[in-house]
């Protein structure tokens, strides 16, 4: 066992004597052995999770370094911790029970679920009397060194450490902004500190004179450094865990960044040590502090404050008062169980699809935006089927704009690329697509110049006075909407007349030595796997739409997590289009029959794209349609008009659209440089359903549920179960605990006030003059100003599939069992065709919770 | 015709006021009412300043007086010139679209009717300041502009940095009022009154007949430090670059607006002031230092708020440097420039991530050639002197001129120097050196332009008045084109110890806002919270 433990706990601090403290600079404790502080870094390393950028922003679980803890518990670890809030205010639960929205059923349900920590209530009055009183929360047990001295010196240090390393760290990771960047940019991030460290002098001019010398006498490698200032503050073994969580919660932004920029190694299980680098920063300061200030007070109160975090940790108390609140947003989320069950279960299911074929097929992204417009097009033209699936279509590729080298990922960020894809202008010749991809490059190069022109110390003052009059007639044309405030990246330095004959080439093709497009056995393996996981075998349509999803918005930092997020934070349309034209290849239709799927020959893939600002559906390659279809799709584009504008009504009802003329009013909005709320994103998302379409056609699910169509009698070998759990549902929980985080503490996991959002680094934001980088989601997106939009419940999860068969996906794999486990979603199965449904207890043991009255 | 400006001038405060007036509890209770009510004033204040503006032009006149219930040279008189003109032309435009943006921005916010009825008054304050016809009513207007100012950056009143900065802001307004002050009671002391027209003219007879009035230049001192203070000259800068705290439109009207009084405030007393040559050539000592210190600090910035304010501050002292170097048409014309580009530039700030996915383009690699710097000095040379001479401007006319001239062609120099990267491409050349001429081109009209309008309004250029002034343009021209060279060829000399220390104290605005936050910290605490109350009603 390790040496501390065999130490006996000093019950009372002795007094310290200021002399002998002196000649022994750091006496208080042997340090913790090697294996605690490397199981406390590899900890550290993921208790904060990554921060995606703005170019890219998609949604991250925020309690995803706590799910290996139960629900509750984690919510008690958080505010043991770091003092955030993983449950709404007791008032936001009073009310919800107050207007009858939590029934004493939900109530009840929730008390009997709750694995209690502490004494739980009894009975349902005993619950009722309890959160009938004021609710009082213990404070956070694990500081840091600054809080300490502010704590006795009246300070406000802990801001300013947080401040300086804000602005480093912008500094070190600027992916742009700067003219003049930092020189250290090529030494690992806690060496370029340490060299900017030797002449910054912040610190002394702040009063903490010293604080260079104290840290310059730091080691020179992070691992060393964070051994070295735990020995230092002669931290116990049992505490690293809290402490080093504590002192990264208070820079979680940009933890969470480095987190995201060693991502791509980690989920090929390889270390990146990103996060341990931003640790001994962190840590370099509460040493440098403790150096700095160390006096008798300073001392007697971080002894104090040592051994407050070792009792936390050895024997840490659960706040009945939270516990109660656990309870509270137990009982929220079964009255949602409850609602849901009463649309999901009736008596009478719709009866099962006719055999007749159906016009169109019409497959949308499983966000919950997709389910207005898939209701509406339905009521349009029930000749119509809609589907949903992961808005990438299955096809994870690096999709390469015109003129670049790289490009972005289209795909879950929890998967890898497998394919590279180069856009390219079609009907031309090679010579004029040199032509201009060239033109492209050398604009940029142009334009490159003009902005050095712009923002460079002299040549600014020229710039203002020359061009700054110009700016009258811009300032009127984007407040009317006329312009956009700047030219669309997606489009810029291409004329007008080739962005019509911009496409995806799926043909194979070197890209810098790196292999592009699809071979033939790609395709037809990729078509297979596709179709199958849409459960997409058979019955298949005249046309078939392939709709991807994208937004519009103009001036937004967050536009990005408006767009697809099964895209990595892109639109879907390059997928949605590579998709179609894989399945249009003749070649790949002629194997697939012998594979056992037989698309007829008169039926034809659509790629196209659903704008969620503005409901309107776009299809691409018109061109290459057939004449046979041409009518077909002149029908289909009278429908999609039809059902954007009954979705425009429907959404137009939350966004406060005053106007008489909902359509016009809402595509302003798209345009609109002033609009904070130009669409309501996955807000209010609550479920999750991955069952046939005739579950759920016909009812109204409010656009709260994420719906993946998925027919179990299809899935062969259970692949596609495993895969919907393994992807799509963890992704929705992603983003249901996003939505979640934000709403319920919004200074702790939301990006904060859009109106003050001042964006860094051209990668993230701050919300005013500094602070840390911040997380998640602007509060504009999940609140209407005066309150929450979005209902913070945790994501329930109907699979129409064997008990047994989830049962095993569960088993295989850990990670989604934890999630489920540990109440990070609630998970049902429906059963009996949609007749019955049984919740999830535990792998093995399934409780029903309802059952259709005939 | 006259009359007539004077009435349309006079009617815009009144309408901003009737807005602001609504208490801010049923301003917020009914911020859509509010809205429809400040929508309609901001609207009539830019159709009355413009129809103003025009009569004002048509009239030819050099300019207008009217005096409304004013007595011995004070009360609510309005002096409406070719400056008037401009400037609150710019202030109704500006207010027009600011309020115009905050009616979505701000939707749903608790405090929208507030935040509307407070930028209501900022502009009927702001506004007064341009059209004022007497000291005492400037100087009112002036402290009125940054006490409503004070409430909208205290807008988020939980918000510690925000009362910090506010903090900040509101010592140096206070400083800036006193500065006011002082100017009044020695102009009452050396004219025998506080009317505009009295005063400009007696100043002009005295100026023309060679003699300086009593205490020109301890008045043109205050009048120094007080636009120092209210434009956030260095060392008083500290404040612009934290108002962050408060919403972008208020950022907006800050830097488009209100931080130009300090320049008005100069260009408003330019006969007095350029009486004054020790003043004005302090005025372009710091105007200059400020100019060059604000944009070299804004190259090593992060953050795209944080950027902008360090490039008004600069822009800000590249227009104190115009004025101390007698070029008043040309500040003025820059005060209008820079306006309407940051005033873009902030409400359009969220785009910068669709700019940076754009800017994809990484520079080549390897050195630029040697005497990439070189050529580009000699097109850009030949450029503006080509330019120049079609304009029939010498630029040996005026040293300050000149020394503009000169900047103007580092500028050019800059744009043609990166056009010309590390592999040269005739397409970018051709490019960059078409945007040169355009540059150029525009810039003498522009110029041109400026001096007509302002004809009459503005002392005319001044000739060169000794040898400290022949200093002063030569440091200027040698200084700039430091920085010039100096940007062209730091990514190349990262490496040395030197550069390294220089970046870290740059970067860090060389420490004088950390001094001033501990300093303000220290004797005026903001954590408590009987400070934030008196913060918030002072």
């Amino acid at each position: 066992m390790s040496q501390q433990q065999a130490q006996p706990m000093p019950t009372t601090i002795e007094p310290v004597d200021p002399n002998r403290e002196a000649t022994r600079p750091f006496p208080v404790r042997p340090a913790p052995p090697a294996v605690d502080l490397e199981r406390a870094l590899a900890k550290a390393r993921t208790r904060i999770p990554p921060l995606w950028p703005l170019k890219s922003f998609v949604a991250v679980n925020p309690y995803l370094g706590l799910s290996s803890e139960r629900f509750e518990e984690a919510s008690q670890t958080l505010k043991r911790v770091t003092g955030a809030n993983m449950v709404m205010p007791r008032d936001y639960y009073r009310a919800r029970i107050a207007e009858g929205r939590i029934a004493d059923e939900d109530l009840q349900q929730a008390l009997t679920a709750v694995q209690s920590l502490v004494d739980a209530p009894n009975s349902l009055s005993e619950l009722k009397d309890a959160i009938a009183k004021e609710a009082d929360y213990a404070q956070a047990s694990f500081v840091t060194v600054a809080d300490v001295v502010d704590r006795t010196r009246g300070t406000s240090t802990g801001l300013l450490v947080v401040e300086e390393i804000s602005k480093w760290c912008a500094a070190y990771w600027d992916e742009g902004q700067a003219a003049w960047q930092m020189p250290w940019r090529q030494l690992s991030p806690y060496r370029a500190w340490r060299a900017a460290a030797a002449f910054d002098r912040t610190a002394s001019v702040m009063g903490i004179r010293g604080f260079q010398e104290a840290v310059a006498a730091l080691p020179d490698d992070p691992v060393s450094t964070v051994k070295f200032v735990i020995e230092a503050l002669g931290l116990y073994s049992q505490t690293l865990d809290g402490y080093l969580y504590r002192a990264l919660y208070d820079i979680r932004g940009w933890t969470a960044y480095a987190r995201y920029l060693g991502w791509w190694e980690e989920l090929e299980g390889q270390d990146n040590d990103t996060v341990v680098e931003l640790l001994a920063i962190r840590l370099a300061w509460d040493y440098g502090l403790f150096t700095v200030h160390r006096d008798q007070d300073l001392n007697s109160a971080w002894q104090s404050a040592v051994m407050q975090m070792r009792e936390a940790a050895l024997a840490p108390q659960a706040d009945r008062d939270l516990m109660l609140d656990s309870i509270l947003q137990g009982a929220f989320d079964a009255a949602c169980q409850r609602e849901f069950l009463d649309k999901l279960i009736v008596a009478q299911p719709p009866s099962k699809e006719t055999t007749t074929r159906k016009a169109v097929q019409a497959a949308f992204c499983i966000d919950v935006r997709s389910e207005i417009y898939r209701r509406a097009l339905e009521s349009v033209a029930p000749e119509t089927q809609t589907i949903g699936f992961a808005g990438f279509f299955g096809i994870p590729i690096e999709y390469v704009p015109i003129g670049k080298r790289k490009g972005p990922a289209h795909c879950p960020v929890l998967i890898t690329p497998k394919f590279v894809v180069r856009e390219t202008v079609e009907e031309v010749n090679k010579e004029e697509r040199t032509i201009i991809f060239g033109l492209r490059l050398l604009r940029r190069r142009a334009a490159t110049a003009w902005k050095s022109f712009k923002n460079s110390a002299v040549s600014s003052f020229v710039y203002v006075e020359t061009i700054g009059l110009g700016f009258a007639a811009k300032l009127v044309s984007d407040s009317i909407g006329m312009t956009r405030t700047v030219t669309d990246p997606n489009t810029d330095g291409l004329d007008h007349r080739d962005l019509v004959r911009i496409a995806p080439d799926i043909d194979p093709g070197v890209l810098l030595g790196r292999e592009t497009g699809f071979t033939e056995t790609m395709r037809i393996d990729t078509a297979e796997a596709v179709l199958r996981a849409m459960s997409m075998t058979e019955s298949f349509a005249r046309l078939v739409l392939l709709a991807g999803h994208g937004s519009t918005t103009v001036n937004n930092p967050h536009a990005s997590g408006y767009d697809c997020g099964a895209c990595g934070g892109n639109p879907g349309e390059a997928n949605a289009r590579v998709t179609a034209a894989i399945l249009n290849d003749p070649k790949v239709r002629s194997t697939l029959k012998d594979r056992g799927i037989e698309i007829p020959e008169d039926t034809w893939f659509l790629g196209g794209l659903h704008d969620t600002t503005t409901d309107e559906v776009t299809i691409f390659d018109r061109g290459k349609i057939p004449t046979s279809h041409e009518e077909d799709v002149r029908r289909l584009q009278v429908w999609l008009a039809k059902a954007a504008s009954i979705a425009r009504t429907e959404r137009s009802a939350s966004l406060n659209v005053g106007s008489d003329d909902v359509d016009a009013a809402i595509m302003q909005r798209s345009r609109d440089w002033s609009q904070v709320r130009p669409e309501w994103g996955l807000a209010r998302n609550a479920a999750f359903i991955a069952a046939p379409r005739e579950r759920t056609r016909g009812l109204n699910l409010n656009g709260r549920s994420f719906l993946h169509d998925y027919d179990w009698r299809q899935d062969r070998d259970w692949g596609v179960l495993e895969l919907i759990m393994t992807a799509p549902m963890v992704v929705a929980n992603w983003i249901n605990l996003q939505y979640y985080g934000s709403s319920v503490d919004a200074e702790a996991f939301s990006s904060g006030n859009k109106v003050l959002h001042n964006v860094v680094g051209t990668l993230g934001v701050l919300e005013g003059n500094g602070g840390d980088l911040r997380v998640g989601l602007p509060r504009q997106a999940v609140d209407d100003g005066q309150k929450l939009f979005h209902e913070p419940l945790r994501l329930n999860v109907f699979l129409e599939a064997p008990i047994e068969q989830i049962d095993a996906v569960l088993v295989k794999h850990a990670n989604v069992r934890e999630l489920v486990d540990n109440r990070w979603l609630h998970l049902f199965a429906l059963a009996d065709e949609g007749k019955t449904c049984l919740a999830y207890e535990s792998v093995g043991n399934w409780t029903p919770v309802r059952t259709s009255a005939s | 015709m006259a009359t007539w400006t004077i009435y349309l001038s006079g009617l815009v405060p009144l309408a901003l006021i009737a807005a602001g007036l609504v208490p801010s509890r049923s301003a917020d209770r009914q911020p859509q009412a509010m809205l429809r009510l400040a929508r309609a004033a901001t609207t009539i204040a830019f159709g009355a300043s413009l129809a103003a503006a025009t009569l004002f032009f048509i009239a030819e006149t050099a300019s207008a007086r009217g005096l409304v219930l004013a007595a011995g040279g004070i009360g609510l008189s309005i002096y409406y010139d070719a400056l008037s003109a401009v400037i609150s032309l710019l202030v109704s435009f500006v207010g027009m679209l600011v309020i115009s943006y905050s009616r979505n921005y701000l939707d749903g916010d608790p405090g929208h009717g507030r935040f509307i009825k407070w930028l209501c008054l900022t502009l009927a304050a702001v506004f007064t300041l341009t059209i004022a016809g007497n000291l005492l009513l400037f100087t009112i207007a002036w402290a009125a502009s940054s006490l409503s100012l004070h409430k909208l950056l205290v807008f988020y009143k939980d918000r510690r940095a925000a009362r910090l900065a506010a903090r900040k802001k509101f010592i140096a307004s206070r400083l800036g009022d006193l500065c006011l002050i002082a100017t009044m009671v020695l102009v009452y002391l050396s004219f025998g009154s506080l009317d505009f027209a009295t005063v400009f003219s007696a100043a002009n007879a005295m100026g023309d007949a060679g003699i300086l009035p009593p205490h020109t230049h301890l008045i043109a001192v205050f009048l120094v430090l007080g636009a120092m203070l209210k434009s956030a000259q260095f060392p008083f800068h500290g404040w612009l670059t934290e108002v962050m705290e408060t919403p972008t439109p208020v950022s907006a009207l800050l830097h488009a607006g209100i931080i130009n009084a300090g320049g008005f405030l100069i260009l408003r007393f330019s006969d007095v002031v350029s009486l004054s040559v020790p003043a004005l050539e302090a005025l372009a000592v710091i105007g200059g230092f400020t100019a060059l210190f604000g944009s070299v600090v804004m190259l090593t910035q992060t953050s795209i708020k944080v950027r902008l304010a360090w490039s008004t501050i600069s822009q800000m002292g590249f227009m104190m440097l115009q004025c101390g170097l007698g070029a008043f048409s040309a500040a003025a014309l820059h005060i209008v420039a820079h306006s309407l580009y940051k005033a873009h530039a902030f409400l359009s700030a969220g785009s910068i991530i669709d700019i940076s996915r754009a800017s994809w383009v990484a520079r080549p690699h390897g050195n630029p050639h040697p005497l990439r710097l070189v050529l580009a000095l000699a097109g850009a040379v030949g450029l503006t002197w080509g330019v120049s001479l079609a304009f029939g401007a010498s630029l040996t006319r005026a040293p300050g001129v000149f020394a503009l001239g000169a900047i103007l062609v580092m500028g050019v120099t800059h744009l043609v120097a990166n056009a010309i990267d590390e592999r040269p491409s005739a397409f970018v050349i051709l490019r960059g050196v078409g945007l040169a001429a355009g540059v150029a081109v525009l810039y003498f009209a522009l110029q041109l332009g400026a001096e007509l309008i302002m004809t009459g309004a503005l002392p005319e250029k001044q000739a060169l008045r000794g040898p400290l002034d022949l200093a002063i343009v030569g440091t200027v021209i040698v200084l700039f084109g430091a920085v010039t060279v100096l940007q062209n060829t730091m990514p190349y000399r990262m490496g040395e110890p030197r550069w390294q220390a220089i970046y870290v104290h740059l970067f860090n605005g060389l420490y004088v806002n950390a001094l001033t936050n501990r300093f303000v910290q220290r004797w005026w605490p903001v954590d408590s919270t009987a400070a934030t109350t008196k913060g918030a009603n002072a």
